[in-house]
């Protein structure tokens, strides 16, 4: 059971990391089945409960920033669980789900409280220290791991019941309070952008995306071609008044270095 | 006077100091990048999202581009300010980017470029991996797999990963070349090319706070009469998405006014945190 279990978690901790980097799809519940399946000897139960909990999972894909209950935990969990309780998928969803709901709001915890480490890493490139900035993505991924390693490990030693309260046991308005948080966190780095772009007279734009996209629900491709629209005229624009008026000896100071 | 002085500065800086353009990029350079773009989302967070995983992986051009010390580390800093695409298309903005680089265009035009590239190309990779690719592997897959058969998993992996590794190696040679094609073309216009990339960024950014920050306040006054959503109700009749931007300004302000990023890092969690324990947010 031991051995089951750190194979499980290990596999885990390493799907955890494709879910966001490689990408290969080895953490999607079809393929989770199969490993899971394989390493607790049941190769056909661990496919069939991998192709169910894959279809309940089908459309859950972080589109928009939303991150859904997490596939990975779902998966191998969901599997673990319904080969060593001898259950029917269907009821392995019911275990699974609450674990899933409960390790994305830890996601979403990691990816709040790693926003501070961005300021050792403006720190490393501004002291161009690439092997810095190599290891802090290092770091994030190795906390990636761990943290699956961990949560997969447990739940599969201890049982899903003992291993249910202890999720009950985080307060919930500390998770809530911190997911908000995550949520409004994106306008620091937006206000970061706009802190080195802002200019006034180009002000009226940053409205003009904002009001498309609040009003008439623009999607961003459709705004970037609409600003593309308006680049393009304003160019046209105002090559012809340069044109027009006397040559202003080639844009003042610009050199194209050759 | 000041203000043509204020402007000079201005523009040496977002320029680097050692303009001359050989080509140093090669196609190896461009597949090391392509391997590197696997660890785009490595250090992901909320406040800059991929910068940290975007600069590891353009660090190989960088390092071969900047033999001046200033200007490798301006560049470096530009790379490390909020950045996300769509993780599948990643290799795409570096192609062109790392031209751009190549050819020491100024920076608020290359990031004008990268911040215009982001929207755009999450929709194209929303539609193509999440609601395309996935379900029809996913599906094909999972049917096999529920008939107990092995092949389930594994032809799901290859229908997958052919498409995803395919792209992920060819994008990066196609944009980069894309990019100096586009950059000869534009070099006489690098002003011209500058403000339009203004254009084009801030109109995205401010889309992008309107879809991408979330901040409601969902509670509800109950005064035995009526309720009142406030939400619903109030904000959202006085303009949709009036917290996100009004809170993004704020944050605005308060870099302008010298706090740090960290200082804004906590404040947010203090409102979020409070607004939780008062039952308002």
């Amino acid at each position: 059971m031991l051995m089951d279990a750190l194979l499980i978690a290990i596999f885990a901790g390493i799907a955890g990391i494709d879910m966001f980097d490689g990408l290969t799809h080895i953490h999607r519940p079809v393929v989770a089945g199969l490993v899971v399946g394989w390493i607790l000897g049941d190769v056909r139960m661990g496919l069939i409960v991998g192709g169910t909990l894959e279809l309940v999972w089908m459309g859950a894909v972080p589109v928009g920033g939303a991150q859904p209950p997490n596939v990975v935990i779902g998966g191998i969990i969901g599997t673990a669980f319904a080969i060593l309780t001898k259950q029917e998928a269907t009821t392995a969803i019911g275990v699974a789900i609450p674990f899933a709901v409960a390790v994305q709001a830890c996601i979403t915890l990691l990816f709040t409280f790693f926003s501070p480490i961005m300021s050792t890493a403006d720190k490393f490139a501004e002291e161009r220290n690439l092997k810095g900035i190599a290891n802090i993505n290092y770091l994030g991924m190795g906390i990636l791991f761990v943290f699956y390693f961990i949560i997969t490990f447990l739940p599969i030693m201890l049982g899903a019941e003992a291993a249910q309260k202890i999720v009950e046991l985080l307060p919930t308005w500390l998770i809530n309070g911190f997911g908000v948080a995550g949520g409004m966190m994106p306008a620091i780095g937006f206000a970061m952008l706009l802190k080195v772009m802002y200019k006034k007279e180009f002000a009226i734009y940053l409205a003009l995306g904002f009001i498309l996209a609040t009003y008439l629900k623009v999607p961003v491709l459709a705004l970037a071609a609409i600003a593309f629209c308006i680049a393009y005229f304003d160019y046209t624009l105002n090559k012809k008044m340069d044109e027009s008026t006397f040559d202003n000896s080639n844009g003042g100071g610009y050199s194209d270095g050759i | 006077m000041e203000e043509v002085i204020a402007m000079e500065y201005n523009e040496l800086d977002s320029q680097y100091e050692d303009r001359s353009t050989p080509k140093v990029i090669t196609k190896k350079d461009i597949n090391k990048m392509a391997f590197r773009s696997f660890f785009l989302q490595a250090s992901f967070n909320y406040e800059r999202m991929q910068a940290c995983g975007w600069l590891y992986g353009m660090i190989p051009a960088l390092e071969k581009i900047h033999k001046n010390e200033k200007d490798l580390s301006k560049s470096m800093k530009m790379h490390m300010e909020f950045f996300n695409v769509h993780p599948f298309l990643v290799t795409f903005v570096q192609g062109i980017v790392t031209a751009m680089e190549e050819n020491k265009e100024d920076l608020d035009t290359i990031r004008g470029i990268k911040v215009a590239l982001m929207g755009p190309l999450g929709g194209i990779g929303d539609a193509l991996f999440w609601f395309t690719l996935l379900p029809i592997a996913a599906s094909i897959g999972a049917s096999l797999a529920l008939e107990g058969s092995v092949l389930g998993p594994i032809i799901f992996l290859l229908l997958f990963n052919i498409v995803h590794f395919g792209l992920r190696f060819t994008l990066g040679h196609y944009a980069y070349k894309m990019g100096v094609n586009a950059i000869s073309k534009l070099q006489a216009g690098t002003k011209y090319v500058t403000k339009g990339s203004l254009i084009l960024g801030l109109t995205v950014i401010g889309g992008l706070i309107a879809s991408y920050v979330n901040f409601k306040i969902p509670y509800i006054i109950d005064t035995g009469k009526t309720t009142i959503a406030i939400q619903t109700d109030v904000l959202d009749k006085i303009m949709p998405n009036l917290l996100p931007l009004v809170f993004t300004l704020f944050m605005f302000y308060l870099l302008k006014k010298g706090k740090t990023p960290i200082t804004l890092i906590m404040i947010t969690l203090a409102i979020g945190i409070l607004g939780s324990i008062l039952g308002v947010l």
